[in-house]
């Protein structure tokens, strides 16, 4: 606080304003060694008043839970010392050894058991949801290539009706004959109204 | 650096040990592990073992978060360590054992000034009409 003061100080900001974004640790009071303040000196600091009700039954709540409390501990504490009764036989520590392993055997087989029929389980599903998925898959494939072949065979049909008109080794004589009857003149220029004006020449 | 919940603190077998909160949070955040450790030593320092949490600002559910390892914390009740007063209150709470009385005072409390307030309310809306 005293840190602050002086930097409000310094700065000639209000105390309240500079300190948005200060927060005061209060770490310790003071040192061991100052006395009590002058001010503190004859102070009697106020006791908590607790009413009579109040203090009876608080005596009769604390009463039982501690007489609770230690019949709790103690049969915490005795069973505690039961389980790790120690023995310096080695039979007695062999047999122990043995119950323990075999306790523990158990629960391993157990969850060993458990996790293998789920495995099967799982396995089982899964293969079956594979060739269900590559069956999928195979009639999806099929269809594409049905339809592809479809395609195709719409082309070649296309194609095959276009092939009549085409001019072959055996028809060129006619197609010759054909053109040279039929001259056909693409000099020729057109006006706005699409009129051709053939053979006429610029000088 | 922070210590494994497991624990790194040194400690004798014969000495005291004690169950109690160490205050993990930061400023204006408080969370508390749930501790077992040396009763004489002080809170900041390595702990036998985390028994829990404890979360004492509430969620958005008004809850209050605990979590408690119960089969160690009966290892170390059994094994003689003490319990501090708030973890005392707060295994009441639990379930692991009694309720503290004073758990029961702050409720009949709480309850009182519930009370009386409505009172109060009731008089101020009395006085009005």
């Amino acid at each position: 606080m005293f840190a602050l003061n002086v930097i409000s100080k310094t700065l000639n900001l209000p105390a309240t304003k500079s300190a948005v974004n200060f927060q005061i640790l209060r770490w310790r009071r003071k040192p061991r060694w100052v006395p009590i303040a002058k001010s503190k000196q004859f102070r009697i600091p106020q006791r908590p008043v607790i009413i009579e009700d109040e203090q009876i039954e608080l005596k009769r709540l604390f009463n039982n839970y501690r007489t609770q409390m230690k019949s709790i501990k103690r049969y915490i504490v005795e069973r505690f010392v039961a389980a790790r009764a120690i023995t310096t036989d080695p039979k007695d520590i062999q047999r122990i050894f043995d119950e323990d392993f075999a306790r523990c055997n158990k629960i391993n087989d157990e969850w060993n058991s458990d996790i293998q029929s789920k495995r099967i389980e799982y396995f089982e599903n899964t293969l079956e949801e594979n060739i269900n998925l590559a069956k999928e898959s195979l009639q999806k494939r099929l269809e594409l290539e049905q339809f592809k072949l479809e395609e195709a065979e719409k082309i070649v049909t296309e194609q095959k009706e276009l092939s009549k008109t085409f001019i072959t080794a055996d028809n060129i004589d006619e197609a010759i004959e054909r053109s040279l009857a039929n001259p056909v003149d693409y000099n020729f220029a057109v006006d706005l109204d699409g009129n051709k004006f053939y053979n006429k020449k610029t000088l | 650096m922070l210590s494994p919940a497991s624990g790194t603190g040194r400690f004798y077998r014969k000495s005291a040990k004690i169950i109690r909160f160490a205050r993990h949070g930061c400023a204006n955040r408080p969370f508390f592990h749930i501790v077992v450790t040396e009763r004489r030593r002080t809170q900041k320092m390595p702990v036998i073992e985390q028994l829990g949490t404890f979360d004492p600002l509430e969620n958005e559910h008004n809850e209050k978060l605990v979590s408690l390892n119960l089969e160690r914390i009966i290892y170390w009740m059994g094994s003689g360590a003490h319990i501090s007063r708030p973890v005392d209150r707060l295994f009441g709470l639990a379930g692991l054992l009694p309720i503290h009385p004073t758990s029961y005072m702050t409720a009949w409390r709480n309850r009182k000034e519930i009370e009386n307030q409505a009172k109060e309310e009731h008089k101020e809306g009395e006085a009005k009409t």
